[in-house]
């Protein structure tokens, strides 16, 4: 008996080391089946069902991958179930398969599935700085006869731009956001402030907070990029609208207003205007200090906006607290009230590598269309599409972001999301050392610039 | 004995299944990160073939030599906690009323999965509502600390949780252990006027010296590539200061898409593990026992 | 703990009356201690439970022991219903059994080969065992993928038996050699001597005497392969193929996070580990029964 075990242990096994062995051919015979289409690098040529793809009738399954459970992110989990079985109802060839990992997880599997050459057929990047190497690496296909074709003049001006490298544009975007400072009225009332046009109002409202012993503003920085748009939006105001595009594009960082936003961002923390422990807690936990009402003030993407409009789960009277407004102007700095910290998030790329290129090109296309039909109402979230804001119903805080977004001088792209993946990171850390006094201003500036300058 | 026990056949077949699944699953990936280790690569285009020069950055990187210190230092706590689990399991493995109880109850929290752990750890720490700083205040202590956000405060903060939380992996493997040696070798002592204190220090631990040797390596190794708290809790934070080897690792390779480097230091990570193995083996090596590496 | 043991060991050569009455002082102090520490190890789970009834407001701003006004068992309906959790768990079961099995016994064999036969290449084999639980888990990603790949092994439940076994044949190696060295040889020599032959003895005789060790490390692999999802989430892809882990990631979103939800999973998934450990538990004890009689 137990001597039959063992052998099947060892069959087991000897099967598996067999396989490995003989990996080249197994792969070729194995994969021709259904689940076949995860490119297998360019030179292999496993069966050729998935070639052609532009006759009608050949059965035809697109790969997708997402980043939206439908746990935590129902709504777009479902308009992405929804487009995609409109789209199957009006191509009964086609079929689309998806794949759903968190946020992180997402990130990490994209890194691997690119390093092997099997990136699925549409999937979701970041734009610039993480798109980069996959374009440079072939990864991505260029989806400018879509653009110059079906979906000309869709997009908000300046959006598809962020997804282009030496002008091609490889991603269209599905989301875009601006982030306002949102604020507690109630909070505000009781201590008789008023959202701050200059930024001596805004030093002088978080003075009077203190005094009265409110946190001022939760901000979580263990998620540096939070930290960042404080640090954006200094810059902006002091320096104006492409001090931090030019920096990013020369590699230089060393613009007086860039050293003097860091001051500025260092007397903020002087002055307690953040919660206590910031850089140690995540997003989640500051949020939860907004949310409490125990801090009157946050600044974040408009993501945010359905959890002070429409969300069911938090309670009415609290919505009905929460407005938001501009980052105030600085006297004497060059910035514009109307410049945004912002830009496109997510965009659909197509695997340059795909075996259903053009099928994958035409179902992206048609999503994005769709997607910014549905996206605002359904899901709550702004698309790179423009919207019609007469057609649809929504709540007054969405109508009023939109309008920003419409009136916006320009709207920065996040720093971290320009700058190339070490550079990134490395701002993530410089933005924690800087707002945890680890680093002078003259050394944060001088370390972002070391580290531009590698092009990493 | 002899002949029966050098039959090459019966070793091939005790010895070969597992070696060649470890040689395909965990020597494939140990050779390419050599191999990656020596490109330059972001892990999308080609490689190019840049020879030692990751090392040679590696050697200079301040940030890395940083967190090379952190995860030593978290083998060295890890290693000294030793002794306190072997007390505990001392104890709970002698003629302790309620001990089965007690044993089980205490390896609990080694069941929860890091990502559990890590919530109610950041729930202790917060700064402001969380348990320990309310607890200090409730003593009259103002000012209280902001744990993982104070660059000198977080590593310390970090390893309790993860000393904790491997607790109940060597508690149980000591308690298995000292249940294992015969009774009649304590009770002998016990009748020659032997104190528990010294049936433990003279009869228990040399019996079990073996395994206590392999729970150092255990500690050590396992200490030098940890990533799973530090990663929910402070991502390496505030600014590095709780960022350890295969964190760093971790944020160069795929946050950085430097996977040269990345691999470089992945490998790095592995000789320093194996030279402090080896340097271990070196310390606790005896006449008495076979050696083995 | 200090003071409780050197309570409980009183000095050599004090009075008797003196020394049982000090040992008694002694126990109570460490029995205090002992249920102290072990109300304090009950509280992870307490407040699990209480973290899975609570909305994200309430994660937040109550304090952890804290029960929530309207407990949120709705958390639990949330998960259960959405999502595939009942094929998770049957994947997370079966999975796991099928690693530990496969890893003990092989383990067992390597340590048996290692600590009993006499072979040249025995130091580096066991070098090479010990090396692999030095390499970080994420250098293992893309070159594993690639393998797997490469043999269609990819979206493919044998790819995480695989890994899981590999992965853990070092550690699992590691504690049973400390227990096979202190092991007494004289029943194995008077087995060979009776004409045993290797593998009977092996099953027979070896087996059993390391059941305790054995259930020792079948929990720790027990607990990795359960809470394990890197491996998950980098070689499959089917959601039908996924595990438990995957449950709680289905609550993590791209900006905000269903913290009750995840509670909840998290709850879901520690009970049938605690259930199987309590139970494994007590055979640590009866293992060493088994063994002796065996000897």
């Amino acid at each position: 008996m137990k001597r039959k075990a063992f052998s099947a242990a060892l069959l087991l096994l000897a099967l598996t080391l067999i396989m490995a062995a003989c990996g080249g051919n197994g792969s070729n015979s194995g994969n021709g089946g259904e689940k076949s289409n995860s490119p297998n690098g360019a030179n292999t040529s496993t069966g050729d069902e998935g070639n052609k793809t532009d006759s009608t009738g050949e059965k035809v399954t697109i790969k997708m991958m997402h980043l939206w459970p439908d746990g935590s992110n129902s709504a777009q989990n479902k308009l992405v179930k929804q487009i995609i079985s409109e789209y199957e109802q009006a191509n009964p060839n086609v079929k689309v398969e998806t794949e759903v990992l968190e946020n992180e997880q997402y990130k990490n599997k994209i890194k691997v599935l690119s390093a092997s050459n099997s990136l699925p057929d549409v999937g979701f990047t970041w734009a610039a700085g993480f798109l980069e190497p996959y374009v440079k690496g072939n990864m991505f296909a260029p989806l400018d006869d879509l653009l110059q074709g079906e979906l000309k003049d869709k997009f908000v001006a300046g959006t598809t731009e962020a997804y282009a490298v030496d002008g091609k544009t490889y991603a269209l975007p599905v989301e875009l956001n601006i982030v306002p400072v949102y604020y507690n009225k109630e909070i505000f009332a009781k201590y008789n402030l008023q959202p701050p046009q200059t930024y001596e109002e805004f030093k002088n409202i978080i003075k009077t907070l203190n005094d009265n012993k409110v946190t001022p503003i939760a901000l979580g920085s263990k998620d540096a990029w939070t930290g960042s748009f404080w640090y954006m939006y200094l810059a902006d105001r002091i320096g104006g609208p492409d001090v931090q595009d030019q920096a990013v594009a020369s590699s230089t960082f060393n613009d007086p207003s860039l050293i003097e936003a860091a001051k500025e961002a260092q007397e903020l923390v002087k002055s307690n205007a953040f919660v206590k422990g910031f850089n140690g807690l995540s997003n989640d936990e500051a949020k939860s200090e907004f949310m409490n009402e125990k801090a009157a003030m946050y600044a974040m993407g408009t993501w945010e906006v359905p959890n002070y409009t429409t969300n069911p789960d938090i309670p009415q009277e609290f919505r009905d607290k929460i407005g938001f407004f501009k980052f105030p102007t600085i006297e004497g700095g060059k910035g514009n009230i109307n410049d945004w910290v912002g830009g496109v998030g997510v965009g659909l790329f197509v695997s340059e590598n795909s075996k259903v290129k053009e099928e994958a090109k035409k179902f992206v296309s048609f999503f994005v269309q769709r997607w910014g039909e549905l996206s605002v109402t359904d899901a709550g979230i702004i698309p790179g599409t423009k919207v019609d804001t007469s057609s649809v119903n929504l709540p007054q805080m969405f109508i009023d972001v939109l309008n920003e977004l419409n009136n916006a001088s320009k709207v920065i792209l996040y720093l971290d999301v320009q700058m190339k993946p070490v550079a990134s990171e490395e701002h993530h850390n410089l933005i924690q050392a800087l707002l945890g006094n680890a680093v002078t201003p003259e050394e944060f500036a001088q370390k972002q610039e070391d580290v531009l300058k590698t092009g990493k | 004995m002899d002949k029966v026990m050098s039959n090459k056949k019966i070793i091939a077949l005790y010895v070969l299944p597992a070696l060649l699944l470890i040689l395909t699953i965990i020597y494939t990936p140990i050779v390419l990160t050599g191999y990656y280790g020596l490109m330059e690569w972001d892990g999308v285009s080609a490689m190019s073939f840049i020879g030692l020069e990751n090392y040679a950055t590696l050697m200079k990187d301040g940030a890395f030599w940083s967190s090379v210190y952190h995860s030593f230092l978290f083998a060295l706590l890890s290693t000294v906690s030793l002794a306190v689990y072997m007390l505990i399991s001392l104890i709970l493995a002698g003629s302790i009323k309620g001990a089965g109880l007690l044993r089980k109850i205490y390896l609990i929290p080694m069941l929860l999965s890091s990502v559990a752990i890590a919530q109610l750890w950041l729930k202790i720490y917060h700064p402001t509502n969380g348990m320990l700083n309310a607890f200090l205040s409730s003593i009259g202590v103002e000012n209280t600390p902001a744990w993982l956000s104070d660059t000198k405060l977080v590593l310390g903060a970090l390893f309790v949780p993860i000393l904790w939380q491997y607790a109940g992996f060597y508690i149980l493997i000591y308690y298995a252990a000292l249940k294992n040696i015969p009774a009649s070798l304590v009770e002998a002592a016990r009748i020659d006027g032997a104190n528990p204190w010294q049936i433990a220090l003279k009869i228990k631990l040399p019996l079990i010296s073996e395994v206590i040797k392999v729970t150092i390596v255990l500690a050590v190794v396992g200490s030098l590539k940890y990533f799973d708290l530090i990663y929910v809790m402070t991502d390496g934070g505030p600014n590095g200061a709780s960022e350890v080897m295969a964190s760093y690792m971790y944020h160069k390779a795929f946050r950085g898409f430097d996977f040269g480097y990345g691999s470089a230091i992945g490998f790095f990570l592995l000789i320093i593990c194996m030279l402090a193995t080896w340097g271990i083996r070196k310390l606790t090596a005896s006449d008495d026992t076979i050696q083995y590496s | 703990m200090k003071t409780a043991t050197s309570a409980a060991s009183p000095t050599a050569g004090t009075e008797p009356a003196l020394r049982s009455a000090g040992t008694k002082i002694g126990y109570g102090i460490l029995y205090f201690v002992l249920y102290s520490a072990a109300i304090i190890q009950m509280i992870p789970l307490v407040w699990l439970l209480f973290f899975s009834l609570k909305n994200n407001q309430e994660v937040f701003n109550l304090p952890p022991l804290a029960l929530p006004k309207h407990p949120k068992w709705e958390n639990y309906q949330n998960v259960w219903s959405q999502g595939n959790i009942e094929r998770y768990f049957l994947n997370s079961v079966w999975i796991t059994i099928i690693a530990v099995v496969l890893t003990i016994l092989l383990a067992s064999f390597v340590t048996y080969a290692i600590t009993r036969m006499r072979w040249k290449l025995r130091p580096l084999v066991l070098g090479l065992f010990m090396t692999g639980m030095m390499i970080p888990v994420h250098s293992t990603l893309i070159p594993l993928f690639n393998l797997f790949q490469k043999v269609g092994l990819t979206d493919s439940q044998l790819s995480i038996i695989l890994s899981y076994t590999a992965f853990n044949l070092p550690i699992t190696i590691m504690i049973l050699l400390g227990f096979y060295y202190a092991l007494p040889r004289e029943v194995e020599e008077a087995a060979i001597m009776d004409g045993c032959t290797v593998n009977r003895m092996f099953f027979r005789i070896v087996l059993p005497m390391t059941l305790s060790v054995i259930v020792t490390a079948a929990i720790i692999n027990m607990i990795y392969n359960w809470n394990e999802f890197i491996f998950v989430n980098t070689f499959i892809s089917s959601d039908n193929l996924k595990t438990l882990t995957v449950g709680v990631q289905n609550f993590v979103g791209q900006y905000t996070t269903d913290w009750g939800a995840i509670g909840a999973t998290l709850m879901i998934s520690i009970l049938p580990i605690l259930i199987v450990f309590l139970l494994l538990s007590n055979k640590i004890v009866e293992g060493i029964a088994a063994g002796s009689v065996k000897g």
